[in-house]
């Protein structure tokens, strides 16, 4: 549409006026539509979320009234809230370094050129791109107690009848969960150490090969100066996906058994959509903000220290 | 067809004043070069003519209607960039259109213009393929076909063979020379080749710090530099400098240099220059104003040398050799088999009516 | 001698490389193949004690099933919200990026600030977004929802998209000013076509995030759009899950990705390192 506007079949005549002005605000033209979505969806939100943490808005009470810092020092005397924290805490702490690890290794198995290498790629990074849901709903059927396929395997290498309530037993809730994340995500982890062990330099590992280093040495050396920009670029992404998981949880053990898996993701939701506490719900939400927040600014600073 | 007027022209990229207030005329149907170090604006100035930078002071007229306002699509231009700028999607058929196509030019004349132009660079063979599955030089073909079919009034070059290996760029140079002959419009070549620039030009624009140092006619450049800077920029290899004063002796003027030898200054060149005798000077002399000394008389201001060859320095045709003037490294090109061995002893004779002549202080030649 | 040994060597070490794969891959795809299986088994081989590995046939009464009851209508929603809010955020976030890249407009701060959205967790802003689509009725809506997975798109398609824009050689778009074309023209028939693998990379990205968001479908629809993820966990409760529908859902579900992500494989390993690594 713009086109025709703007540009005439003859060669010296100039384009009408709109069309000018058009082209010349171009820059901000094409800038403005999604910077209007963003601040609708992404900032209006959270100026609303703000005001509603500084208010008394419960699911029995529309009291608008100015709390003060109440909603915020509730944050302090909440258990629970506490709790999930710490939840979360675990399983990042656990699954994270896994999930790198892993990668790591799949990454070295398949850094030299094999036939089929592409095919075996792209079958691995299935489990990444399907829904959380729907890896947690697998997962949950896999551990089935009595007719899922893990106790059966279990068995199998102990060679006596093992049988383990996955997502009930206080004692298995944990690795159950880590197992499923980090069954779906190493994959990540995998293709981006893939990619970036490829852009390793061959002339130094060459070098070092001449020299006679041990390959100890080499990683030392050589591979890991390397690629430490993408991996604390992938753990950035993933700790940030880590801290607010949800999905998985929801579909394997709901937060259960009791509160005892439950998340911070978890603790809002239900805060806002079990008890209505609306007010309380909108701190608890800058709580998370300010954490993530101060995780990344953290976590570049050293990146670039480092760099 | 257009000439091109440039007045006043200043250009500024945040604190660098890239162009500084320049004037140029380049009148229709002429080949004008702009050569220069890199930094000295000659890329600006050209970008500045298209449309893709704008001045910050000064008028752009291109046929005697100022352009200042109009973008680049409406200045009726046509360019050939340092990289081709193919679209790697199109077939050279399609690329060669492209700019025809966006004009809405009917089909019939886009395919009748097409296999002209690439009739006329011999790639009628290749208007299938896509750039990828070209060479470099079939590349700059096809970019310089691109430029041709828009039957533009003016033809704009940035730096379009320095990706070229060298053969390939003495071939492509010669192409470019005798399209220009065929089609007669108006051209401006950025190079900072000063090969590049002698042999194309009508007219070399050189230029310096973002203004001009010097326009002319090639040779006249070559021969008749207004500044030391001129002097060294042209020619190949580079002139001699070798610092010395200007001394009154035997009822002429010599050049006495730091090592105490002295040459005598032709009595034409002299008369100009009785009036500053005594001051220091820098002698500029052409490696090609050397010869091997002959049995016969010399002519007037040629002058007898003689010198030990150090650096043997053959090309096949010439040889170029490093000797000392006045106790400074110089070169000598001679014939080739002029001088044999290292060390060897040579009676030179050296061409006197064309050195030059330049203050130290100012850098402007005085002679 | 050392010539001798050097290929047989060489060939021992692929074939471990080859067997470390397989095991590798096995490992990984067994949970899928599991999904698979469980669609295509009769309640009887589902409840089997001890499970079976593979069903006595292949039978799809599993998935007429879910037809029948009008379950698919989840499938057909995710499709629609997560189809055309990707290509909204494409267009929108490719336009943005455009301008980012090339006129550097709005500085670094913007880039920045743009960035920072995608930091923000989504458990952060889903109950004001409830409360502001309650508000306004848009809570079960398909309008509600492709605003929403548009907003939280953009910041990575402009991310994205902005890496390979900075890759296109200025000299093409100057090319083509030059030649006759303008601004609007110039993006369209000169850095689309040049950004193109990079698109499909991150459109087919964008549609996998939307198609896979489980939270905010959960909070914003009740009845008429449900997607997908919400649908399947309709399905759980206690020990009565419906297996037989949530491996059947969950094939439904997942094909679409599968397919995208076979189809664009080449353009993906790019799209996710990039991303990565030059963030």
């Amino acid at each position: 549409m713009t086109f025709s506007l703007s540009f005439n079949g003859t060669e010296h005549r100039r384009p009408s006026r709109l069309g000018r002005v058009l082209e010349d605000r171009l820059p901000y033209l094409i800038v403005a539509p999604a910077i209007l979505v963003l601040l609708l969806v992404g900032l209006f939100p959270l100026i609303y979320s703000l005001i509603v943490s500084f208010q008394r808005i419960t699911m029995t009470d529309n009291d608008t009234s100015f709390a003060g810092l109440l909603n915020y020092a509730e944050l302090f005397r909440d258990t629970r809230l506490w709790a999930s924290l710490g939840h979360t805490a675990i399983i990042t702490a656990i699954a994270l370094p896994l999930e790198l690890l892993i990668g790591f290794l799949m990454a070295q198995l398949f850094i030299d050129r094999m036939p089929g290498r592409q095919l075996f790629v792209a079958l691995l990074v299935l489990p990444t791109v399907i829904s959380p849901i729907v890896a947690g709903a697998t997962w949950r059927l896999l551990f089935d107690v009595r007719f899922g396929p893990i106790g059966e395997i279990l068995s199998f290498f102990a060679g006596e009848p093992i049988r383990i309530l996955w997502t009930v037993n206080p004692a298995y809730v944990y690795p159950a969960i880590i197992i499923c994340e980090v069954w779906q995500w190493s994959p990540f982890m995998f293709l981006l150490l893939l990619a970036a062990l490829s852009n390793v330099d061959q002339s130094q590992l060459e070098a070092a090969e001449i020299d006679g280093a041990s390959y100890l040495r080499v990683l030392r050396a050589i591979i890991l100066p390397a690629i430490a920009p993408v991996i604390a670029v992938a753990c950035l992404i993933r700790g940030l996906d880590l801290v607010r998981i949800f999905d998985i949880i929801w579909a394997l053990t709901e937060g259960g058994p009791g509160s005892m898996t439950e998340t911070i993701s978890l603790y809002t939701y239900v805060q806002g959509f079990s008890q209505f506490e609306t007010s309380y719900t909108a701190a608890i939400s800058f709580l998370v903000i300010a954490l993530l927040t101060l995780i990344t600014t953290l976590v570049l600073k050293r990146m670039e220290i480092a760099r | 067809m257009a000439d091109v007027k440039l007045t006043g022209v200043h250009k500024y990229y945040g604190n660098v004043h890239a162009v500084r207030g320049l004037d140029l005329t380049i009148s229709d149907g002429e080949f004008a070069v702009l050569v220069g170090p890199s930094g000295c604006g000659k890329s600006t100035l050209l970008r500045t003519i298209a449309g893709l930078e704008d001045p910050d002071d000064g008028t752009i007229a291109i046929g005697g209607a100022i352009v200042n306002d109009l973008r680049p699509r409406e200045r009726n231009i046509a360019m050939v960039f340092q990289n081709y700028a193919l679209y790697p999607y199109l077939t050279v058929n399609e690329n060669i259109a492209f700019g025809l196509r966006a004009r809405k030019t009917p089909e019939i004349e886009i395919r009748k213009r097409v296999s002209e132009a690439a009739e006329m660079l011999g790639i009628g063979n290749l208007l299938q393929r896509y750039p990828r599955q070209l060479s470099g030089g079939q590349r700059q073909r096809v970019a310089i076909g691109r430029a041709i079919v828009r039957k533009a009034d003016l033809f704009l070059f940035d730096e379009p063979l320095s990706n070229l290996d060298a053969q390939l760029r003495d071939e492509m140079r010669t192409e470019i020379k005798r399209l220009h002959h065929e089609i007669t419009t108006t051209m401006i070549y950025v190079t900072h080749d000063q090969v590049e620039a002698m042999t194309l030009a009508d007219r070399i624009v050189l230029l310096r710090d973002g203004k001009i140092e010097q326009q002319g006619a090639p040779l006249e450049l070559f021969e008749r530099p207004r500044t030391g800077f001129v002097a060294g920029f042209l020619g190949s290899p580079s002139i001699n400098l070798i610092p010395a004063t200007l001394t009154a002796m035997n009822g002429g003027l010599s050049v006495v240099f730091g090592s105490g030898e002295s040459l005598t200054v032709p009595p034409a060149k002299a008369t100009a220059l009785s009036s500053v005798a005594g001051r220091e000077v820098i002698v500029g002399i052409r490696p090609q104003h050397f010869g091997r000394a002959g049995d016969g008389p010399l002519r007037d201001g040629v002058v007898p040398y003689s010198a030990v060859a150090d650096l043997i320095q053959p090309t096949g045709t010439r040889t170029f050799t490093t000797i000392k003037i006045g106790g400074v490294d110089a070169v000598a090109e001679l014939q080739a088999h002029d001088v044999q061995s290292h060390g060897e002893r040579i009676q030179l004779a050296i061409d006197l009516n064309r050195m030059v002549l330049i203050d130290p202080a100012t850098g402007s030649v005085i002679a | 001698m050392r010539l001798m040994k050097l290929p047989t060597r060489k060939g021992r070490v692929l074939v471990l490389r080859y067997i470390g794969a397989g095991v590798v891959t096995l490992l990984f795809l067994f949970p899928v193949y599991w999904l698979f299986m469980i669609s295509f088994k009769t309640p009887d081989e589902i409840y089997h004690v001890p499970p079976l590995w593979m069903p006595g046939q292949i039978q799809f009464s599993n998935y007429y099933v879910l037809f029948k009851d009008g379950d698919v209508m989840a499938i057909l929603n995710s499709l629609i919200v997560a189809g055309v809010s990707s290509a909204i955020a494409i267009i929108l976030g490719t336009l943005c990026a455009y301008s980012l890249a090339r006129f550097g407009t709005g500085g670094e701060n913007l880039a920045m600030w743009i960035i920072s959205q995608r930091m923000i967790p989504p458990i952060a802003v889903v109950f004001p977004i409830f409360l502001i689509y309650v508000y306004f009725g848009l809570v079960d809506g398909y309008f509600g929802l492709i605003v929403l997975y548009t907003a939280f798109n953009l910041p990575y398609v402009i991310w994205m998209m902005r890496g390979y824009i900075v890759d296109v050689p200025l000299e093409l778009e100057e090319s083509a000013l030059v030649d006759g074309l303008n601004r609007w023209q110039v993006i369209w028939k000169v850095v689309f076509p040049m950004v193109r693998p990079g698109l499909m990379a991150t459109s087919v990205f964008t549609f996998v995030f939307a198609w896979n968001d489980f939270l905010f479908a959960l909070v914003l629809t009740r009845t008429e759009v449900i997607t997908f993820p919400v649908m399947l966990t309709h399905y759980f409760g206690g020990q009565s899950n419906f297996w037989a529908k949530i491996a059947a859902m969950s094939v439904l579900g997942t094909l679409p990705i599968f397919v995208a992500v076979t189809v664009m494989q080449r353009y993906l390993v790019r799209g996710i390192s990039l991303g990565a690594v030059k963030g």
